[in-house]
C-alpha cells in the first residue's frame, strides 16, 4: 500500500527534466516507497522518501547527486540515473533501472522458494564479491549489506545489487548503520562508522548465509537465549561474537535441531573454503583493520570452488577437496553417501579444474592476460561423436593449443578441434601451461 | 543445474506473538469501531507481505477485545497467512486493566514457546480504563515475556488517555500514537502490523539516533494529520 505518491502523477527529472509517470506501487522500506513509473514508452523505477526520514539524512541528496555523477561500478547496480522531484510538494527521490521479475531476493533463497543449484549459487557469490571490489575501488562504502538489496537469478547465478542510495565516498559520516545479523562488531556496539572494512565483515556474513543457509554467529549462545531481543542481539552480534565453528572456541557450536543447516553444510564444503570462512569470523572478528577477507581473497576461492565441483552418479554436485585427499580420506557423497569417483581433471600451474561432462574453461583458465574474464567459453568438454566412451577438451578459442603427448609427440589442436581426456597429456593454452590428470 | 536440490531446509526462524488489544467500549460505537474493522482488514495484506519477507520469523497473531470485561476474540494463535479479522461491536465500559491481565496470562513462561521473538502488544482505545488499570499493566510486567513485550498504543481522538497508554509502552522515547481521523488510523495500524512486526523479528537498515525501546529498535511512526483541519471525531 502507497502512501507518498498516486498512479498517474508526473515527477521530473532534475538532469534532463524528463517526465516519469507513476504506474504502480512496488514496496517500501524504512527510507521511503518505490514505484514502477514510465518515460518515453520506457519502464524504470522510483524510490521517493518519506519525509520523516529526510529530516534524519540532510545530506541525501547531496551523496545521490556524487553517487550519479560518478556513474556505476559495474553493470551489476541498479545504479541512480538521476534525481527527481514532484512539482507541488517538497517530495523527491531517483529513478534508477527497474528489476526484471526474474531476479529473486536473498529471502527467496533463505526459504527454499528458490532453490538454485551449487554452480549457479556459487556463481551468484561470485558476481556479488565482484561487484562490491568493483564499488570499494570506486572508494565508495556501501553501508548496509543486507538480505533485501541483493537479487539473484536462480536459472544463472547473475546477480543485480539494489538500494544504492546509501553508497557514499568511504569516511564520510552517513545516516544508515547497517542492518543487525550484517553489521560488523564494531557498529553493533557503536565504536565505529560503517567503512570499506565493515562492509567487508557483511560481505563474508552474505556469503556464508547463501553457502551455508544459517547465520555464522548463531550456535549454543543463540540456542541460550529464551527472548531474542536487541540486548541478546547485542551480545550476540557485537560483545561476544564467537563463529560457530571456530577452531579454538566450541562454546558457540552449532546446536543438533536447531542449527541443522550449518552442520549439513559446513562439511560439504573443501576446506579451503572453510579456513577461508574461520579467517573471516575469528580474525576478522578481532582485527577490524587487517583481518577481513577481501573481495579478491573470496573470488579466487569462490571460482576455485566452482572449478571443484564434481557429479556422482546419484545426481548430487559435490566438491573435490584435495586437502582431504592429501590426509588419505576417501570423499563420499554428501546425498548417497557412496565414495566419489572423481571424473578427469585439468591441473592449470597450481589450480585443479574438474573435467565434468558439462564443464567449460574461461579466458580466466587459459590466458593470464584476461582473468576473471567468464563472459566466453574457451574450451568445453565433449563427447566424441562417433565413440560415446571417448571424452575430449575441444577448443573453442580462436588460438591453437600445443599439446604434448606422453611419448613426447608435439600435436596442434585448432580451434575447434578436440583433445582426448587422456591422462599425461599437457596442454600449452600460450601464456598457461596445463596437464591432464584422470 | 544437476536437478538435484541441494540439502538442508529454511533458514532457522524463531515465533513471534502478535497481540492486537481493541477497546470495544460504548464509545467508540459507530464510525470509531466500523473505523477499527476496517483498519485492521486492510492491515492485514501488508502485514502478510512483512511477515513473507521476513526468513527469521514465524508469525502468529492472537486478538483481545475489552469493553465491560476483556474477552478473547482470537483465542488461539492464527498463523499470519491464515489470519482473517472477524468485525468486532462497540458496547459497555472500558476494561483495559482487564485486558492487560488476560494477555499476562498467555505470556506465562510455562504457555510460551522456549525461545521466541519479543511478543508484540498493539493497544488500541478511545478512552480511559474503567477498571483496576495498574493492577492489569503490574500482571503484565510481572510476566518475563509481557516485559520483553514491545507494547505499542494507538489512541483514538480527543477522549484518548495518552498518559495511561504513555505508562502501557513503559519507555519514554516511544509515545502513544494519536489518530485524529480514519486515514491516521488506517496509518497507525499499518504501521504497527508491518514495520514494528519487522522490527521486532528482522529489524531493517538502523537509522541513526532511532528510538530504542529497549526491547528492539523501532524506526520513526508516520505523521500524524493536523488535528486542527480534519479531527472528525
Amino acid at each position: 500500500m502507497s502512501s507518498l505518491l498516486k498512479r498517474g502523477q508526473i515527477l521530473h527529472g532534475s538532469n534532463t527534466q524528463t517526465a516519469y509517470e507513476i504506474e504502480t506501487f512496488l514496496g517500501a522500506g524504512t527510507q521511503g516507497e518505490v514505484y514502477q513509473a514510465k518515460t518515453n514508452g520506457q519502464l524504470v523505477a522510483l524510490k521517493c522518501y518519506f519525509p520523516q526520514y529526510i529530516k534524519t539524512d540532510p545530506n541525501c541528496q547531496q551523496r545521490l547527486e556524487k553517487a550519479i555523477s560518478k556513474g556505476n561500478p559495474d553493470s551489476n547496480f541498479l545504479w541512480p540515473i538521476e534525481l527527481v522531484f514532484t512539482d507541488k510538494t517538497p517530495l523527491f527521490g531517483y529513478v534508477m533501472p527497474l528489476r526484471a521479475d526474474h531476479y529473486k531476493s536473498i529471502v527467496d533463497l533463505m526459504k527454499r522458494r528458490i532453490d538454485p543449484g551449487f554452480r549457479e549459487l556459487i556463481t551468484a557469490c561470485l558476481g556479488l564479491v565482484e561487484s562490491f571490489l568493483h564499488l570499494h575501488a570506486k572508494g565508495f562504502c556501501y553501508r548496509d549489506i543486507n538480505f533485501n538489496n541483493i537479487f539473484l537469478n536462480p536459472q544463472t547465478g547473475d546477480i543485480l545489487i539494489c538500494d544504492n542510495d546509501n553508497v557514499d565516498v568511504n569516511g564520510v559520516s552517513g545516516a544508515i548503520n547497517g542492518t543487525p545479523r550484517f553489521m560488523a562488531p564494531e557498529l553493533v556496539r557503536g565504536d565505529a562508522a560503517p567503512c570499506t572494512e565493515s562492509d567487508l565483515f557483511s560481505v563474508s556474513v552474505l556469503l556464508f548465509y547463501m553457502l551455508m543457509l544459517h547465520h555464522p554467529l548463531e550456535g549454543k549462545k543463540e540456542a541460550d537465549i529464551r527472548c531474542f531481543d536487541q540486548a541478546a542481539m547485542n551480545r550476540l552480534y557485537g560483545n561476544e561474537p564467537v563463529f560457530i565453528f571456530d577452531p579454538r572456541d566450541n562454546s558457540n557450536y552449532p546446536v543438533k535441531g536447531l542449527h541443522d543447516n550449518a552442520l549439513t553444510y559446513w562439511p560439504l564444503y573443501p576446506q579451503f573454503i572453510r579456513d577461508l570462512f574461520i579467517r573471516a569470523f575469528t580474525t576478522g572478528i578481532n582485527d577490524v583493520q587487517h583481518g577481513r577477507v577481501r573481495e579478491n581473497e573470496w573470488r579466487n576461492a569462490l571460482i576455485r570452488l566452482r572449478d571443484s565441483m564434481v557429479y556422482c552418479a546419484c545426481g548430487a554436485e559435490n566438491f573435490y577437496d584435495s586437502e582431504q585427499l592429501k590426509e588419505g580420506q576417501q570423499q563420499v557423497c554428501w546425498s548417497c553417501k557412496q565414495p566419489l569417483i572423481y571424473p578427469p581433471r585439468l591441473r592449470i600451474e597450481n589450480t585443479i579444474v574438474m573435467l565434468n561432462h558439462d564443464t567449460r574453461l574461461y579466458l580466466h583458465h587459459i590466458d593470464k592476460t584476461r582473468r576473471f574474464e567468464f563472459s566466453q567459453a574457451a574450451a568445453q568438454v565433449t563427447r566424441h561423436p562417433q565413440d560415446p566412451n571417448r571424452w575430449g577438451l575441444q577448443n573453442l578459442s580462436d588460438q591453437s593449443w600445443t599439446i604434448t603427448l606422453t611419448d613426447n609427440t608435439v600435436k596442434t589442436v585448432e580451434p575447434q578441434r578436440t583433445v582426448n581426456l587422456n591422462a599425461g597429456i599437457r596442454i600449452n593454452f600460450g601464456s598457461v601451461q596445463a596437464e591432464i590428470r584422470v | 543445474m544437476s536437478g538435484m536440490k541441494r540439502p538442508g531446509g529454511e533458514l532457522a526462524s524463531r515465533p513471534l506473538h502478535f497481540f492486537w488489544l481493541a477497546d470495544c467500549s460504548g464509545s467508540m460505537y459507530g464510525e470509531k469501531i466500523e473505523s477499527l474493522n476496517y483498519a485492521i482488514r486492510s492491515a492485514i495484506k501488508p502485514m502478510q507481505d512483512v511477515a513473507d519477507d521476513n526468513p527469521n520469523a514465524q508469525v502468529m497473531i492472537r486478538a483481545i477485545t475489552f469493553s465491560t470485561g476483556a474477552q478473547w476474540h482470537i483465542a488461539e494463535p492464527v498463523r499470519v497467512e491464515d489470519f482473517k479479522w472477524q468485525d468486532v461491536d462497540a458496547d459497555g465500559v472500558t476494561s483495559m486493566g482487564g485486558a492487560l491481565k488476560l494477555v499476562a496470562e498467555q505470556l506465562d513462561v510455562s504457555l510460551m514457546p522456549e525461545r521466541c521473538l519479543p511478543p508484540v502488544l498493539v493497544m488500541v482505545t478511545d478512552g480511559q480504563p474503567t477498571d483496576d488499570f495498574n493492577a492489569g499493566l503490574k500482571s503484565l510486567m510481572d510476566k518475563p515475556w509481557g516485559k520483553k513485550a514491545v507494547r505499542i498504543a494507538i489512541g483514538i481522538g480527543q477522549d484518548a488517555d495518552l498518559d495511561v497508554l504513555q505508562k502501557f509502552i513503559g519507555h519514554n522515547e516511544i509515545k502513544p500514537l494519536h489518530a485524529h481521523n480514519a486515514e491516521d488510523l488506517v496509518n497507525y495500524i499499518r504501521w504497527a502490523s508491518t514495520v514494528v512486526l519487522q522490527a521486532a523479528s528482522s529489524p531493517a537498515s538502523q537509522v541513526k539516533d532511532q528510538v530504542t525501546s529497549g526491547v528492539v529498535p523501532i524506526p520513526q511512526a508516520p505523521e500524524a494529520s493536523n488535528p486542527d483541519v480534519d479531527d472528525v471525531w
